[in-house]
């Protein structure tokens, strides 16, 4: 029946109770008095049958208030007063007039069962608030004990009705009631939602409990003495009043209950609302954990936390940074103050240690003792932060009185600090995957501004063959080189090399570039263009940044080519299946700005004859590395020139591309390499193939 | 990645900086600070001894370019010892032979900053 009860819908349970009600008004309307023994019965059957299903609907209703307990006890106590009021009342101003329990008038009838109504509602509202509070905190649902009692309640209304008809059978009504008040004292007993109150809940607890248990008192003993209302109901049911007046004992027996036991949690209460806070505030941490990757953030909240849970007057946080402890949080504690107290404790002592540590006061020298005293600390708890067995740093709480940390404070110190350590872990590994992100954004930058910067194609004449190579690393390492028209028959030329890598590098190029594009235009030779270039270039480079090049003028009908070097790989020239570099003196753009710079360099004139085969190139070429960390060096650039000498130079570039892929392909470019390859040919074979 | 050490040692009133391993980008801030302690200390009078050093990159030069003003604006310098070939050439092709003392050995450095405390 319960069961099947369970499974209706809401709506269905009220749409039930109200039409029963319903039903027993009409009842209640055609047949006033209670006058026949079926009257009677079928008037008792309908009315238990309301306040089973108006309890079933309440029961629904309540249960969502199930996380207040305090909300549902003051429910039931507004409608215990609701009732008292009503019964006082009415006795107060209707005692004289005992017609109106004849409940012959057809109106009188209509509001005496309007009343009655009111009772019904109340006490299966009250009802239904007992059984809630009765299943809160209840691990195991015993609810066969409740629904026994309530079967016995139903049980003695009804047979006290019989009663009415046939006093003989009084006994039965008496044993039922009788079971029913041991039950309903048994089932009082539980209570143990009262522990899971705070502190200031119980307390009000206490209050509401005493007087609503004197509220049920009161309802009590005016029921059992006979007044006009008891008439009224009597009249109206039977077992109606029974029900009111188990439901009255219930209450007084259960706020009673409730009010000792409140009082006996009373002292624990404190303890319990602190254990409390430390799951909830651990569940809170646990979650800015997975939310908050500011780290400052979560430092704040972790001391903040443990200064109220371990009930110490400040905490701070410190942390490992390069060897040494940096202070990372505060709370109730100056900065100096923290520092002076960490200064204080000898560190070496605790690096093994995972346990929490107590320091108090007369574990210090004398000296290092007066940063404690100073501060009026008496008693320091230290915690490791430790992940995967790495120490972070250290949580700290500090006590102002006598009282010592005791082992609950200890373990909550210490889970505090657990929690901290991976929030520090956590808040690194965030950082780090954000500033590698950056930096590939970074790089992406730069990147484009090296394509940009770079010429997307050679020049072409008719004697001078071009062919050019780049390969940017993925770093972007801040390679260069460019074409000029100087004049009709004279082509400047430029590679260079920044060092350093990344946007940095990519920004230094472009300012390169413009110094040589405008240079080119207004300064014929060579060194004198490096000169200067040196000199503009003064303003912007850091001290520890140089820039390798060299620059040359081609003359491209008379084969010449007049050039300087200031710090850069050599020229590497192929005549007749031989190799020979050019290294004209030249300190490096960005190493030195006095006239040493100038003196430094030579300007090399080179003729050129057909055939003749010019490499230029960056370090990113012979530094290329094998997984053994071999480069791959000039000698087997030279070696590949000679080998290939007869091809078109567009395949000579990509025959080394090949080479240096071949070789390196074990090992990341960690520089860009760039490759500018000059062939003099005068053939009429435009390919300048032989 | 390849390793990097440096070993500071004084020898007279000389500091003798020794490098071994790889100086590249990564490895080029302990590099650094070694140098930020030596001048915190008034030491300025450095010889770096290249002898066990296998490789350097243009981060690793950039290192000596950025103390060796500091270096000589308080009467010292840095000076370099004992340098393999490949690396001696990487400086050579830079033209660091016009603006830094080279030596074969590192006592040789040590002297010269010597002999230059006695003319002073």
């Amino acid at each position: 029946m319960i069961k099947l009860l369970s499974q209706l819908s809401r709506a269905r349970k009220l749409e039930n109770s109200i039409f029963l009600l319903i039903v027993l008004f009409v009842y209640k309307i055609i047949f006033p008095t209670l006058s026949s023994v079926p009257i009677l019965i079928v008037n008792e059957l309908l009315l238990l049958s309301v306040i089973f299903f108006i309890i079933a609907y309440t029961d629904d209703f309540i249960s969502d208030k199930i996380d207040s307990p305090i909300a549902i006890v003051l429910n039931v106590g507004i409608l215990t007063a609701v009732l008292f009021f009503i019964i006082s009342l009415s006795s107060a101003l209707f005692e004289e007039s005992a017609a109106l329990t004849e409940g012959a008038d057809f109106i009188i009838t209509i509001l005496l069962t309007l009343l009655a109504f009111v009772f019904v509602g109340s006490l299966t509202y009250i009802f239904s608030g007992f059984r809630s509070l009765f299943f809160l905190r209840q691990k195991k649902e015993p609810k066969k004990l409740f629904n026994i009692m309530m079967f016995l309640i139903f049980l003695a209304a009804f047979s006290s009705a019989i009663v009415k008809m046939d006093s003989s059978t009084e006994y039965i009504y008496n044993t039922f009631y009788v079971l029913s008040i041991i039950l309903i004292s048994f089932n009082s007993l539980r209570v143990s939602w009262i522990a899971f109150l705070i502190k200031k809940q119980k307390l009000y607890l206490l209050i509401i409990s005493i007087v609503l248990s004197a509220l049920f008192a009161f309802n009590f003993a005016l029921i059992i003495s006979d007044v006009f209302i008891i008439r009224v109901l009597s009249g109206f049911s039977p077992s109606l009043l029974t029900f009111l007046n188990l439901i009255m004992l219930y209450g007084l027996i259960y706020f009673g209950v409730i009010f000792f036991t409140t009082l006996f949690h009373l002292p624990t209460a404190e303890a319990f609302d602190r254990k409390a806070e430390e799951v909830s505030s651990l569940i809170d941490l646990s979650k800015l954990i997975t939310q908050v990757f500011d780290f400052k953030e979560l430092a704040d909240t972790v001391t903040k936390m443990t200064t109220k849970v371990s009930n110490s007057d400040s905490a701070w946080l410190v942390i490992s940074k390069d060897g040494s402890l940096e202070l990372a949080s505060i709370n109730n504690i100056g900065y100096l103050e923290a520092d002076e107290i960490i200064d204080a404790i000898d560190w070496s002592k605790f690096d093994n240690n995972n346990e929490v540590t107590l320091l108090k006061k007369n574990n210090f020298s004398k000296a290092k003792g007066a940063a404690l005293k100073k501060n009026h600390f008496d008693c320091i708890a230290l915690a490791p932060l430790k992940v995967h067995n790495k120490l972070s740093g250290y949580l700290l709480a500090g006590r102002k009185d006598n009282y010592e940390f005791d082992s609950d404070d200890k373990k909550s110190i210490g889970a505090f600090a657990d929690y901290a350590a991976v929030a520090l872990e956590n808040a690194k590994l965030f950082k780090e995957s954000i500033e590698k992100e950056r930096l590939e954004k970074e790089l992406d930058v730069a990147r484009e501004i090296q394509y940009k910067i770079i010429p997307s194609k050679t020049p072409e004449f008719e004697k001078l063959k071009i062919s050019a190579l780049f390969i940017p690393a993925f770093e972007v390492g801040g390679d260069y080189y460019d074409f000029f028209e100087v004049d009709k028959n004279k082509m400047g030329f430029v590679i260079a090399d920044v060092s350093g890598k990344g946007i940095s590098a990519a920004f230094i190029m472009a300012e390169v570039k413009g110094i040589f594009e405008s240079l080119s235009r207004l300064i014929d030779s060579p060194k004198e263009l490096l000169v200067n270039a040196n000199e503009i270039l003064k303003n912007s480079l850091d001290s520890k940044t140089f820039v390798t090049a060299i620059y040359g003028v081609f003359d491209t009908e008379k084969g010449k080519l007049l050039f300087s070097r200031v710090g850069h790989t050599p020229v590497h020239v192929l005549r007749n299946n031989n190799v020979k570099r050019l290294t004209p003196g030249g300190i490096g753009l960005g190493l030195d700005y006095t006239d040493k710079f100038s003196k430094s360099i030579k300007e090399m004139e080179f003729d050129l004859i057909n055939d003749d085969i010019l490499v230029f190139y960056t370090d990113g070429v012979t530094e290329s590395q094998d997984e053994n960390n071999n480069d791959f060096g000039t000698d087997r650039l030279d070696k590949l020139l000679v080998e290939n000498s007869d091809k078109r130079i567009e395949n000579l570039s990509n025959e080394i591309m090949k080479e240096i892929t071949v070789f390196s392909k074990n090992k990341a470019q960690h520089d860009d390499i760039t490759m500018v390859i000059f062939k003099w040919n005068l053939s009429k074979n435009k390919n300048g193939e032989n | 990645m390849a390793d990097f050490n440096v070993n500071v040692r004084g020898v007279g009133s000389v500091n003798v900086i020794e490098l071994n391993g790889y100086l590249d980008a990564h490895t080029a801030p302990m590099l650094e600070s070694t140098f930020n302690k030596l001048i915190e200390e008034n030491n300025f009078r450095v010889v770096v001894n290249f002898e066990t050093l296998n490789y350097i990159s243009s981060a690793g030069l950039g290192v000596f370019m950025a103390y060796v003003e500091t270096m000589r604006d308080n009467k010292g310098d840095i000076k370099f010892s004992n340098m393999q070939d490949n690396v001696y050439n990487i400086f050579d092709l830079l033209g660091f032979p016009m603006l830094y003392e080279f030596f074969k050995d590192e006592s040789e450095a040590v002297e010269k900053f010597n002999e230059q405390g006695l003319n002073k």
